[in-house]
């Protein structure tokens, strides 16, 4: 599972800083989120996913695949919005699913909107270890390490806790907790998997913690640092080319717009 | 050298007693009248007890599970009450300045992924710059006996024994003067084991060593002095180990240390005699129809063959104990049996197919209702609130009647050693009730094949004994057993039959000499083996 998230080849954008990284993004998350013209949200689209594909470092096949439920969000989201949304010019009408121009033009424009927010998001995840991200936020933001290795030290108990999720379905299965089915027992049979997980996590989590208190680790105070996290020439070759993604957006928008919506807000 | 402190978590008083102690240079830890008690608890763990240690002294704190020597360990490590609040009292303790604390489980002492940055956490938390790091974290692992050209590895690709090493490695980049030791290596197989304590054999020198452990074989040379507990948590005695060994043997052996000869020792004992020796009903297993048949069976993770199997059989009052390295595939082997992995080639249980693709359907349903399996970790298989309704769980399911399903539990209560226990929730348990309460849940309905993953596992001896005990009266009931063990003793005292896997293949099968005995008397050697 570790490897799977390890990209293949590296470039500016995993050399970026992830604080400057995580400020782009919050900047790109609010353009897109104010943005209501159609034309506009779909090159941004457009020029994020490619963006992705060619700087995330990762396969084809493998961006494919996380990006599946992203489409799945996609298409229920619009269709949502093209088949209930309010609307003047009716398409097309059967009880109380009514699909006009407005409401299909909006539907789609959510689905374009949810994956550039998909795009932006794991452009940021693909590149950036969670390691590197937390170092950077201690040493840039002024993360408290205390938060900062509580996170990191969780994400190493995770693949603990999936081990023994299976280990308990094959011991429930062995013990043939058959009777468990149907009914309101669905709650005990959840008590099940959840106290023997939770007893173990509680427990791991706690050991962890007096271990590394044991190591001088007193969550605030001053420390040197293994990693260190600079700015440096990479932050602009990202932030150039983010910004380049968004003025080409924004140009073919203007020249070459494919809906000529402009602005999809139902307005009276 | 960098002496490390963190005096920010240790109170003000006891710095004013470590004060007190520059006085008298002798003493470097120790704690004076402690009492303790666990919130909820009636009894004390400890009541008005001191002990003290020189500087440079090496102590083993040794005594029964369960007498508090690990609780102790922490209050004179600075970790009760300073971290893990616990009502105690005590009229003075000197708690070290420079200490590091190495625990039990190699899973939990670390907090980031790769060795590099796992290390690099301890010497960030001392302020040591960056430049300065490599060189420390390399001169660390060397001690412990790690070579790494690239320290950027994960520590999940190590083995336990590795993992156990590593964490030494990091409680020693502080350098610190005074080592607590809280059962090394009771998680550990043997090949770590020893890899473990070889490594605090050669950082001991200069330092002062305060250990917990009830293995007590790999330390002899390391000791100078030995505390002997009572389970009450009272100090029994004091002296240097071959001395106090020679004065104190019973008790060793009433408490479960693992002490060298301890097998020896059950073994001439009554229980070891009856252990041991063959009576003359003693199923006559060769003659009866083989209760598991395996031909070129093969066990997948992954659509990867684990386990490859190229024949094989289990007749009733078979003791068969599975050998071999870690990661070998004995695990996986159990688990194909059970159907929990998917599975190629023949498996025959009591004459039915379980290959067929019309058996894969349920097919674990179908393994369990003729095998018993005991896992690893007993927590993992409780199912009830209470240990009489655990014993009870598969009875129900069985849909047995109310008065024999109680008076099989009440028998059972009896022969696991469970009695006054009925309504505690299992995990309220000691290590060794809950590893008899998890066999006693599995062969509770007689089923005529048990497999038990490692039950011996980080078990003090008395368990270990009786553990052993039970499997051998089952067997002589006509049930199969299957056990995973490191413990080469067994293969070479109890077992019927040794099957060795190694690299995913079962390699070798061979008749133990109690099971020749065995066979000798019934006559049929050959039969046994299925070569004829």
């Amino acid at each position: 599972m570790n490897d799977f998230l390890i990209p293949h080849r590296v470039n500016p954008f995993h050399r970026a800083n992830p604080v400057a990284k995580l400020i782009c993004m919050i900047a790109l998350f609010m353009l897109t989120l104010f943005t209501h013209r159609l034309d506009f949200i779909f090159y941004q689209m457009t020029c994020f996913l490619l963006l992705l594909v060619f700087f995330s470092g990762h396969r084809l096949w493998k961006i494919s695949i996380i990006m599946t439920p992203f489409l799945i969000v996609f298409l229920a989201s619009s269709s949502t919005m093209i088949l209930f949304g309010k609307g003047d010019t009716i398409w097309w009408a059967w009880g109380l699913i009514q699909i006009s121009q407005e409401s299909f033009y909006r539907g789609i424009h959510i689905g374009f909107k949810a994956v550039t927010f998909a795009s932006e998001g794991l452009l940021f995840v693909l590149t950036t270890p969670s390691v590197a991200l937390f170092y950077a936020l201690m040493q840039k933001a002024k993360l408290p390490p205390k938060f900062a290795y509580s996170f990191m030290a969780s994400i190493r108990l995770l693949p603990m806790v999936w081990e023994e999720l299976q280990i308990r379905r094959n011991a429930l299965k062995i013990r043939g907790a058959r009777s468990l089915r149907g009914g309101m027992k669905w709650i005990g049979g959840l008590k099940l998997y959840i106290v023997p997980l939770l007893v173990q996590g509680i427990r791991r989590a706690h050991r962890v913690a007096v271990a590394m208190e044991t190591k001088a680790f007193d969550g605030k105070g001053r420390r040197s640092y293994y990693y260190p996290s600079e700015y440096s020439r990479n932050d602009c070759w990202v932030v150039l080319l983010l910004c380049a993604a968004v003025g080409a957006a924004l140009l073919m928008s203007v020249f070459l717009p494919p809906f000529g919506v402009a602005d999809v807000r139902y307005q009276l | 050298m960098m002496n490390t402190s963190y005096a920010n978590v240790i109170a003000e008083s006891d710095i004013e007693v470590a004060e007190q102690a520059a006085v008298v240079p002798d003493i470097i830890l120790g704690v004076q009248d402690l009492r303790l008690k666990f919130p909820g608890e009636a009894a004390f763990v400890f009541k008005d007890l001191s002990l003290s240690v020189r500087r440079g002294e090496k102590v083993l704190l040794l005594g029964p599970s369960g007498c508090g020597k690990s609780t102790l360990l922490q209050v004179l490590s600075g970790i009760m009450p300073e971290m893990v609040e616990v009502p105690l009292r005590f009229k003075e303790r000197i708690v070290p300045e420079s200490r590091g604390v190495l625990f039990q489980d190699p899973d939990t002492q670390f907090c980031m992924p790769y060795i590099d940055e796992e290390l690099a956490f301890v010497l960030e938390n001392l302020c040591i710059p960056r430049e300065e790091m490599e060189t420390r974290m390399r001169q660390a692992l060397d001690q412990v006996g790690l070579f790494f050209e690239n320290l950027h590895v994960p520590i999940n690709s190590l083995s336990q024994g590795m993992k156990q090493r590593l964490a030494l490695a990091s409680v020693l980049l502080a350098d610190p003067e005074v080592l607590f030791l809280d059962e090394p290596s009771a998680l550990l197989d043997p090949e770590g084991r020893k890899q473990i304590w070889e490594a605090i054999h050669s950082i001991a020198e200069g330092r002062t060593l305060v250990i917990v452990e009830h293995r007590i074989e790999e330390m002899m040379g390391l000791v100078d002095n030995v505390v002997l507990f009572n389970p009450d948590g009272q100090i029994l005695g004091q002296a240097p180990p071959m001395k106090l060994f020679a004065s104190f043997h019973e008790q060793l052996e009433q408490f479960g240390i693992w002490y060298p000869g301890v097998w020896e020792v059950f073994f001439m004992s009554r229980d070891g005699e009856k252990l041991l020796s063959l009576p003359k009903d003693a199923p006559r297993s060769s003659l009866a129809d083989p209760l598991i048949e395996l031909k070129q069976f093969y066990g997948y993770r992954q659509r990867r063959a684990v386990i490859e199997v190229e024949q094989a059989e289990i007749y009733p009052g078979d003791f068969i104990v599975i050998t071999g390295p870690n990661g070998a595939g004995k695990s996986s082997l159990l688990l194909s049996l059970m159907g929990l992995l998917p599975t190629d080639g023949t498996y025959r249980l009591q004459g039915i197919d379980m290959s067929g693709d019309k058996a894969k359907k349920r097919r674990t349903e179908k393994a369990a209702r003729k095998i018993g399996f005991v896992f690893q970790n007993p927590e993992m298989q409780f199912v009830a609130d209470q240990v009489s309704e655990e014993i009870a769980f598969s009875l129900y399911e069985e849909g047995d009647d109310k008065d024999n399903i109680s008076s099989l539990v009440r028998q059972a209560i009896g022969q696991f050693g469970l009695e006054g226990m009925e309504h505690r929730h299992p995990y309220q348990l000691s290590l060794g009730q809950k590893r008899r309460l998890s066999v006693a849940g599995a062969t509770v309905l007689n089923k005529p094949v048990l497999l038990l993953d490692e039950p011996t596992f980080g078990q003090d001896a008395v368990s270990t004994f009786a553990i052993l005990s039970l499997c051998e009266e089952l067997r002589r009931q006509g049930i199969a057993i299957v056990m995973i063990t490191h413990e080469e003793k067994l293969a070479d005292t109890i077992a019927t039959l040794e099957w060795r896997v190694v690299n995913g293949r079962l390699v070798e099968r061979r008749l133990t000499k109690r099971g020749e005995t065995i066979a000798k008397r019934n006559g049929a050697i050959g039969a046994w083996m299925g070569h004829e």
